[in-house]
């Protein structure tokens, strides 16, 4: 079964809330989902990886400490959302020495981060780990890899940099293909996100009568 | 004639623009979405058919109804139940309705039939793929429908006093759209001219339901009454729309849509100011103006609300018109910068309601000068979300100051400014908004407060240098992302923010839904509750075979006699 993007981007959105994310982080990591699936890269899997990786984890720890030198968690690993999101807010403070990273979890999750970051400074930027090599344009990536490198846990040394031209381009997708066991991880770090039913909140909350007979 | 150099009137500014009240009081126009796709499918000389209508004698089976453009075919599948009484039920949570549908991006096969018919029935319970541009479903109105059933069937046409009294023969209460259930993206057919303008796929589905209901009614008097039964008049026909009513599950979409929001906005202010800059009105324009006025008037006429504060605002719209009317006797249109005056004149003598029904009014004699700004109403900047870390502390701060500039004298901790919270509800995934100190929702509150969440990240934002890089202040403080985020995006689009709060204990969730829905081109607006509204689409529209470029246009305005 195939997903709309904007499932993915809605089901992600809850479930990193539901996981433990600040509203304001769910909202980027849903959106990265949905540029992974929109590049034909299995998204939903990394982010269901992440967030059963991360959850109940004090996520300070995992975050860069300060935007300069080079970025390794407190814990010793680093959130891929924490620091795709810092490395996209500050792209013209590492553009001309580029950014290294150590202890990435999931690093697929940090190229929609990067994209982003190019799409801002107006020129390609590339990201390595582990024998993964990944130019994106922001609109356009082309990528060098393995199948187990680009799926693995956490990333050694992780580099990004300003590069050349993005090739070949990977073909872009209208639809998501997840596996049903990461749809259903999801929507249960989703479900944390629901309110108990009460009968109170049943009659006053939504609204409407019980009746359309009229 | 000699006038002094007027400078352009302004936009109007969105600390009045975008008051709550403002939005609730707010009425379709020119480029409500459902003028925009009437005029766009007379324009282009679109084709109408309905391959299959196969119903039997208690109204169980399926349609297919074929709208067809200058480069694309869509396709109204229609499916029709026998639904017991007991079952007809308005809420999002209902399991079964009258009739379900799909909008379906071209010509169904008989193979997407036949999966369609095994989930569209189902609605949130089933499935769809990219084929499917919307799911919606509809109730009948019961007391309508048999009336209407009973007299065609015996040969009699229907009571015009109940049609208007009601409205339509049946209401949706959920159009489903962009990925829902697993339809397509928004984003995926986005750059189809036709599609472009946000909710086309919807009201397509919408404009074609209305004339399966038509039909459906035809069909079931015949059932009825064999050779005694007629066909509805057509005149009766027309002033049918299709109801829809609707809870908060619309509220919360213009928040989380901030950017889109204020495009809708933007254009509709935009029109309003480029006639009010127009120095010198043609007779042909007043003449115009005129005509839609009085029309105008027809519609508020047959507008009917039992809710008490909707039954305050139409007395006084009803009063506004005739203060209207009567200032118009007056100097009319004939100075210079006529609209201009008018508005200006509007301010303090009308309420609300006829402040905003006179700022769409004086759109309409002014295609030429305003349509093309439907398009502007779109949001395709998909991916222009990140955040500019490298902007400085004090200039993220000077923006929330000029949003919520009224927001930070507020005291946040007064129980009524925080009274309400919104969640979403684990029995049915729906937004709902309820009372903060009486039930235990808290925890599970939605970020649906921008004003509250951007006092805080103002306040988390005092004891950082001025020259400091937003970024550093986002690494430290992640829970205030989504204020900043929202912060950056006011400075290119200034009505994207509510300026009201909307967690007060005093706020009226319906105001949220009645913007949404005079943007889509709804009339009589009903509110059945605080949070519950009821509303008409396509009412008095041209059915399909009628459809022309003479009455795709103000069709929402009844022809009145002289």
């Amino acid at each position: 079964m195939t997903y709309a993007l904007t499932e993915v981007e809605t089901a992600v959105r809850k479930a990193a809330r539901g996981a433990g994310y600040h509203w304001g982080m769910a909202d980027d990591a849903a959106r990265a989902t949905r540029w992974l699936c929109a590049a034909g890269l299995d998204g939903v899997g990394a982010v269901a990886a992440l967030l059963s990786r991360v959850d109940g984890q004090d996520r300070a720890a995992l975050a860069p400490a300060t935007l300069g030198g080079d970025w390794r968690g407190l814990s010793g690993a680093l959130c891929p959302i924490a620091a795709g999101t810092a490395l996209s807010d500050s792209a013209p403070f590492w553009a001309d020495d580029g950014k290294r990273m150590a202890g990435v979890i999931l690093p697929l999750l940090l190229l929609p981060f990067a994209a982003s970051a190019a799409r801002r400074l107006g020129t390609p930027v590339c990201v390595e780990w582990d024998g993964v090599r990944a130019v994106t344009s922001g609109h356009s990536t082309g990528l060098v890899s393995d199948d187990r490198a680009m799926t693995m846990a956490t990333a050694g040394e992780l580099r990004v940099h300003i590069s050349g031209a993005v090739e070949p381009p990977l073909p872009t997708k209208a639809r998501a293909a997840p596996s049903q066991a990461d749809w259903a991880l999801l929507n249960r770090f989703a479900q944390r996100t629901y309110a108990p039913e009460t009968e109170e909140s049943r009659l006053k909350g939504a609204g409407a009568g019980l009746s359309d007979n009229d | 004639m000699k006038t002094s150099p007027q400078t352009v009137p302004p936009l109007r500014p969105p600390s009045q623009v975008m008051r709550l009240s403002r939005l609730g009081s707010m009425h379709q126009c020119r480029l409500s979405f459902m003028r925009v796709l009437t005029r766009r499918m007379a324009a282009e000389g679109w084709a109408f058919s309905r391959p299959v209508f196969d119903i039997d004698d208690k109204g169980v089976g399926h349609a297919v109804y074929v709208a067809t453009g200058p480069e694309r075919a869509y396709s109204l599948v229609a499916f029709a139940h026998d639904l017991p009484p007991g079952q007809r039920s308005d809420r999002v949570i209902a399991t079964a309705w009258d009739a379900t549908f799909t909008l379906f991006d071209g010509i169904p096969t008989q193979a997407d039939i036949d999966r369609l018919s095994q989930n569209i029935p189902l609605q949130e319970a089933g499935r769809v793929n990219e084929k499917s541009l919307s799911v919606s479903r509809a109730n009948r109105s019961v007391r309508l429908w048999e009336h209407v059933v009973d007299t065609l069937s015996q040969g009699r046409q229907p009571d015009p006093g109940m049609i208007d009294a009601v409205g339509y023969l049946m209401r949706t209460t959920a159009v489903y759209g962009s990925g829902k259930l697993g339809a397509s993206d928004y984003e995926a057919v986005s750059e189809r001219p036709e599609l472009r303008v946000p909710f086309q796929a919807e009201m397509l589905s919408v404009y074609l339901t209305r004339t399966f209901v038509r039909d459906l009614v035809n069909h079931m008097a015949r059932a009825r009454g064999g050779n005694m039964a007629v066909d509805m008049a057509p005149e009766i026909a027309r002033r049918l729309g299709i109801g829809n009513s609707t809870g908060l599950g619309l509220g919360p979409f213009i928040i989380n849509h901030p950017r889109l929001f204020n495009n809708w906005i933007m254009a509709r202010e935009t029109a309003i100011q480029r006639v009010r800059a127009i120095e010198t009105a043609t007779a042909r324009q007043i003449a115009d103006f005129n005509d839609i006025l009085h029309r105008s008037r027809a519609l508020v006429e047959t507008w009917r609300s039992q809710h008490p504060v909707q039954v305050a605002r139409l007395a006084r719209l009803r009063a506004d018109l005739d203060v209207l009317q009567a200032h118009l006797a007056g100097d009319g249109l004939s100075a210079a910068f006529p609209w201009d005056h008018l508005i200006r004149w509007s301010e303090p003598a009308l309420s609300q309601e006829g402040q905003e029904l006179l700022a769409s009014l004086i759109l309409e004699p002014h295609a030429a000068l305003v349509d093309d700004l439907a398009q502007s109403m779109a949001d395709t900047d998909f991916d222009v979300t990140f955040i500019d870390g490298a902007m400085p502390v004090s200039r993220v701060r000077a923006l929330i100051e000029a949003r919520f500039g009224w927001a930070l004298a507020l005291d946040w901790s007064a129980r009524e400014n925080c009274a309400r919270a919104w969640y979403v509800s684990e029995a049915k995934l729906e937004p709902r908004v309820g009372e903060r100190f009486e039930e235990p929702i808290a925890p599970y509150e939605t970020p649906l407060a921008p004003a509250r969440d951007a006092v805080a990240a103002h306040v988390a934002l005092r004891d950082w240098a001025d020259g400091k890089p937003v970024a550093a202040f986002l690494l430290r403080h992640p829970e205030h992302r989504q204020s900043i985020r929202r912060a950056q995006i006011s400075a290119t689009a200034p009505y994207c923010e509510i300026q009201d709060n909307t967690i007060a204990a005093d706020m009226f969730p319906v105001d949220l839904l009645r913007v949404k829905l005079a943007f889509f081109g709804a009339t009589h607006f009903d509110p059945r509750s605080d949070r519950w509204v009821r509303i008409c689409m396509f009412g008095n529209a041209p059915y399909p075979e009628d459809l022309a470029p003479e009455n795709a246009d103000f069709w929402v305005y009844p022809e009145v006699r002289p």
